[in-house]
Order: C-alpha cells, then structure tokens, then sequence
C-alpha cells in the first residue's frame, strides 16, 4: 500500500520553501512506499484486521476472481505478482518468514519449495470439489505429501505445450504427429519457447511415445532426446522468451508453427481463425498451476479457506479467462458458467474422435505434466537445450 | 623604478578547489558511484563464487561455477560460442552505428544553419523518448516476411523479390543501432562543435578542397570522440539481449553461425534454473570481456587526443 503525500497549506513567502521541501519529501516518501513496497495490492477494500498475502501468477488478484472470496469471509487479499518460477523463488527468498501465507506455484516448482522448507502438506478431505475434477489432476502427482491424504498443492489451473500452426501451412494431420516438424518444407518455419524444461519435455515423448514420466529417463533415451532435437535443429526460425513475440512471428508468417502450444486463443481472440493447436499422438507436456500453503503462515486457516475457494468451478471459470490471460481449468464443471464461445475457444465441447468425452479431456489425457529432470542434474538437460540452441 | 617589483606579491585567486568543503561537493558523487555502481558489482562477483543446495544460494568461497562454464566454452553448452557472436555483433554494430551517427552529428554540425542546430539536435534524438521495447516491436513489424517492407515491394509488383532478415543479426544490429544512434549523436556532435572552425577555414585558404579539409583536419580532430564512441556502442552491444532475442530471433543467422548472444544465453539460463551463482559467474565474465573493450578503447582514445594535441 502506498501513502499518498499530503499537499501542504502554507501560503507565505517564507513557509513556501518549507512546504516545497515538504512537497518533495511527502512525494519521494510517496515514491518510495511505491517503489519499494512490499505489495502489490489489487483487492477490494474490506475491513480485516490480518489480510492474506498471495504470492501469484499473474490473474489470480482480478477482482471477478477473488472479490466473492473477500466479500464471504470479511477479510482483503493481497498479491504479489511474479512471472516465472525463478522470479517467485527470489520474491520468497527476499521476504521475512510468515511473509506470505499461500503461493501459486508451478507443480513442479513444488520439488523445489519443499526443499527451502517454504510449503506444509495439508490434507485432501473436505475438498469437495476435488470430485469435480479431471481425474488426472486427483492424483497429484507432482505434488504428493509424504502420508496418505495430504499433498503440497491443488491444482487450479493449466494448459498444454502442444503444437500451435497455422492452417494454411500445416494440416490438422501433420500437427497430430511430433515428427512433421522435421518435414524439410518447414525448415526455419518452427517457432520455438526458449525454456529446456517444456522442449525437453515435448522431446522425450516424441521419441518414446506415451511414457508417463518423460522426465525420469535413462541416460541413453536422454541421448535419443537429443538426437531428435539435433534433428529439429535446422527447422528452427527463432526463439521466444515469451509467448508474445512466437505470436506475433505466427501473425507475421515468419513461422508456421510452434511447439508452444495454446497460442491460437489469443490470436483467435484477435479475429485471426486460420490458427488453431493440438496434442500430437505421442503426447504433449502440460503445465499446471498448484495452490500451495505456507509454513511460516500465521493465517493458515484463511489459507486453507482460499484453496479451497479456489478448487470451485465458478472461480476457475473467471480464473482462466481473465484479462490476463487464457488458461483451462481442472475442474470439470467449469463449462456451467460459460457460455458456447468460451466453450469452444478453450476445448470443453464434445470431441467428435471420442464420443463422451470433450475434447479437452482427451489432450488432457494425452499429455503429462512438467517436471524436473529426474535422473540427471539440472545442468545436464540446460546444457543439452543450449547445445541444440548453438548448433 | 618599477612600482612593479615593489608592489607585494598579489594574492592568487582562490577558486572552488582551495575550499576545504570541496571533498564534501565530491560525496554525492562518490555515494552514487560506490552504492549505485561499485556494491551491486562487488556483490555481483561474490555470488559467482557461491554454490547451489537444495536449489537455494549458499554463501561460500568456490571456483566451481568458473571451472563448469568454462569446462563447457566449446562443448556443451558452448558458451564461447555465443561469446563470438556477441563480439562479432557487437564490434560491427559498433562500427555501422558510429559511422552512421558521425555522418548525422557532421551533417548538424556543418549543414545545418547555426540557430536550427538544437532543433536538428533534439529530433535526431528524438526515438529516444519511446519505449526501447516498442521500437523492436515496430522494427519486428516493418521487417517481418508479412511486413511494412515486403507488403510495400508486392504493391509495387516486385513480389517476387523479399527481404528476409528478421530473425538474423542483421535484424539484431538494427535495433540495435537505432537504440544506440541517439547517444552517439550528442558524443559525436559535442566532439565536432569542439574542433576549432579556424583551422578548418586555414586549411580552405591553403588550397584543400572539402574533402582533403575532412580528411585532414576534421576526422584527425574528431578521433578521440569516434573512439569514445564506438567503445561505448561495443559495451551497450555486448550487454543488450532484447534486441538479439526479438528481432535477432534468440540465435539469429550471421557468417558466423546460427548462434545465440552471449547476453542472450545469461538470460535464457537465469529463467532457466534456480541458478543464481552460476549466472552471476557468467554476468562476470562478461563484465571481464566490457572492461576489456573499454580498456581497448581507451588506449585507442588516448593515442587519438596525444596525436591531436
């Protein structure tokens, strides 16, 4: 929170350089609590005598998301927005213990919050609306406490690293299959994110289709990995630090394709329809977003109480459509508060090759989730992606 | 005789540096420089000796990250390699960008009629009031196969010719030179305005033509301003990663290779793992390769001002 400066009232000659240095200094003061505050504070005001402090991804401190939380338990939430796992890790780092009572983390992040002693495991029961929810995301996976019952986070969100294309280029069929991308008509055409840990990821299962753990794999299927990426290396046109600058080398034509999955929603969004992406056949990575409880947090009940609100697929539906950013949601009951057009443009409609099922569900089922090199050191797979990058 | 020789010696002027307070006129910019600059670099180097448990920092005194990065310069992940890049991008950056620049503070300086050169001055930097990241954006518009330039030479019935650089360093270097011209400008035009105008006119009268006039009094008294110049596109080339990354594509194509910037790669393995250590020993690396530069320059710089003086 910031103090706004106070203009002062002086009128004399002599008080008006006294009140200039006041100006300046109630101003710097100003600048400062900004500059250097500790929040970033975009809740509704409320009366709360201990508000609860988020450290999130981006979307979570809309107001359609976490008003109705605020409004129900008389209290005020505070976020502090990072971008990226590294940047929360610091955030965290820089921060007093019991700064923070929850966190929004990747799953696989998790490994490494767990590691700082940062996150408790809390129990599953009297989670509702976990039944509601995809049973890939009930098993938790990368997120697992020690005993039965408990887990270190919840999903709320996630989407796919798939193969986003354009359709003028690249037929539904050729985006369907991990090894089109080395089609020589597409040399210099790919649009690549540059992070290992997803193109790693997306690797390993293109050459070993369906593997449930694509990062925990032996030495010698880590070299086919890096095979195939040798292979890929020619069909590589650029690199992108984010998803905007691959989107808009796809608007531009520069690239044909990208496996970054996702990027049709916002360029569809924008009236462009000859975009469109998919889980290729061999399967795909897929991120996900986990709410997680503090160690250190003096509001841990509170804390429970926001995971919980977050499990809700009224929140989810707000959560991944927010201005932000589009997501999908793990709870299945998230097409209720939509309507045909959010539908579609996120894949909850039915998919025509499975009868019964949407076709979110099916990606869902056709992709794994992100994790850490299970085998090998870290190192061992950045140094694998930098040398594809300067090969 | 002399009233002269009888008069008392008279008391020297004092001036601003016989004031004892002189040393505390000189502690802001002392405080800026050693909070600002010299601690955030002390500490900087400090970390790149730390090590890395259970994915956190641990304060300690090892050369580890050292002997890691460059046990993998050439192999692995080939940080040498992008390290020639960035010099290969930064010194020809440096070497269009200060031409160019030079040629823009002569044209003000000598062209423009003496009450319109501050105007001319402002508008030639003038891109420096937009936002460094929306200029690559735009330049990523007007390069782009779909582009300002390519959708213009199809109009024109030249479709079967495209320009193809973005996504080169080709595209590096002009984001890059068009964030760098406007600096360079200023150094370059505060260096001309400092040739005394009289020599160049003595060297008219003496029978050089314009150009032997340039070459002989004009360039030989701009080089201290040239070399200032082209050091300090070298170091702003060498650290820039947005460019490289936005119009260069994250590796782009030169006659080197398809290869990424070295300042390019600190990023990427920064955003990469919780490796705090390892990219600061990479950052000092590359502070070691600026300092470098600098030093080069101004050797050069200095030989420059002793030729002319």
């Amino acid at each position: 929170m910031t103090n706004k400066p106070q203009l002062p009232k002086a009128t004399s000659s002599k008080s008006s350089s006294i009140s200039r240095r006041m100006l300046l200094g109630s101003a710097a003061a100003g600048a400062a609590a900004t500059t250097f505050g500790n929040f970033t504070i975009l809740s509704r005001q409320a009366q709360a005598a201990e508000p609860l402090r988020v450290l999130c991804w981006p979307g979570y401190e809309e107001k359609d998301v976490i008003a109705e939380f605020e409004d129900l338990h008389k209290t005020k939430v505070e976020f502090k927005i990072y971008i990226g796992g590294e940047q929360m890790l610091q955030f965290f780092a820089q921060t007093a213990p019991g700064t923070f009572d929850a966190i929004i983390s990747d799953a696989e992040y998790v490994q490494k919050l767990k590691a700082n002693k940062t996150i408790e495991a809390y129990k599953t029961d009297g989670f509702a609306e976990l039944a509601n929810y995809h049973p890939k995301f009930r098993d938790f996976a990368p997120t697992k406490g020690e005993t039965a019952g408990t887990v270190y986070g919840i999903p709320t969100r996630f989407s796919f690293y798939g193969i986003s294309y354009n359709t003028d280029e690249m037929s539904a069929e050729q985006a369907g299959d991990w090894n089109s991308l080395l089609d020589k008509k597409y040399a210099g055409k790919i649009g690549m994110f540059d992070w290992y840990l997803p193109n790693l990821g997306n690797a390993s299962l293109a050459v070993d289709p369906g593997n449930q753990t694509p990062y925990a794999i032996t030495d010698d299927q880590l070299k086919k990995v890096k095979e195939f990426l040798t292979k890929l290396r020619p069909q590589i046109g650029m690199f992108g630090s984010s998803n905007q600058p691959i989107a808009q080398a796809m608007l531009a034509g520069d690239i044909f394709a990208s496996p970054t999955g996702d990027l049709d929603i916002d360029l569809k969004l924008a009236g462009y329809d000859n975009f469109s992406s998919t889980i290729p056949k061999q399967g795909g990575i897929r991120w996900q977003e986990v709410a997680c409880v503090c160690s250190a947090s003096k509001n841990k009940d509170l804390a429970m109480e926001w995971v919980k609100y977050m499990t809700s697929p009224k929140v989810q539906s707000k959560l991944v459509y927010t201005k932000a950013f589009k997501a999908r949601g793990p709870n299945m009951k998230i097409v209720d508060y939509w309507d045909a057009d959010q539908k579609k443009l996120l894949s909850y409609v039915p998919d025509p090759a499975n009868p019964g099922k949407m076709l979110v569900e099916t990606l869902i089922d056709r992709s794994m989730p992100r994790g850490l090199p299970a085998n090998q050191p870290e190192q061992a797979w950045i140094d694998i992606f930098n040398e594809f990058k300067t090969a | 005789m002399s009233s002269i020789d009888e008069a008392p010696p008279s008391r020297r002027m004092r001036t601003p540096n016989d004031s004892p307070l002189k040393v505390w006129f000189l502690a802001p910019l002392g405080l800026w420089l050693i909070l600002l600059f010299l601690l955030p670099l002390l500490f900087l180097l400090w970390i790149g000796f730390w090590r890395v448990e259970n994915f956190q920092a641990i304060p300690d005194f090892s050369l580890s990250n050292y002997t890691d990065i460059f046990a993998s310069f050439f192999s692995k992940s080939r940080y040498g390699l992008a390290m020639i890049q960035s010099l290969w991008v930064a010194i020809t950056t440096a070497f269009f960008a200060t031409i160019l620049s030079y040629m823009v503070a002569l044209s003000i300086a000598f062209a423009v009629p003496a009450r319109w050169q501050r105007l001319a001055l402002l508008l030639a930097i003038a891109p420096f009031w937009s936002s460094y990241v929306l200029r690559l954006y735009a330049w990523q518009t007007i390069l782009s196969r779909n582009g300002v330039i390519n959708s213009i030479m199809r109009l024109v019935g030249l479709s079967d010719y495209r320009i193809d650089i973005i996504y080169t360093q080709i595209a590096t270097r002009i984001g890059l030179i068009h964030y760098l011209a406007p600096i360079l400008i200023v150094i370059l035009y505060v260096s001309i305005l400092a040739i005394d105008r009289v020599l160049i006119e003595a060297a008219r009268e003496l029978g050089c033509t314009r150009w032997q006039a340039f070459t002989r009094v004009v360039l030989p008294l701009s080089r201290f301003g040239l070399m200032t110049a082209g050091s300090f596109a070298v170091i702003v080339s060498l650290g820039d990663a947005l460019s490289g990354n936005l119009l260069g594509g994250g590796a782009g194509t030169s006659i080197i290779g398809k290869l990424p910037t070295y300042a390019s790669m600190i990023m990427s393995d920064y955003s990469s793992s919780t490796n705090l250590p390892r990219t600061s020993a990479l950052a000092t690396i590359l502070i070691a390769v600026m300092v470098l530069a600098l030093a080069v320059g101004f050797v050069l710089a200095d030989r420059a001002r002793r030729r002319i003086g």
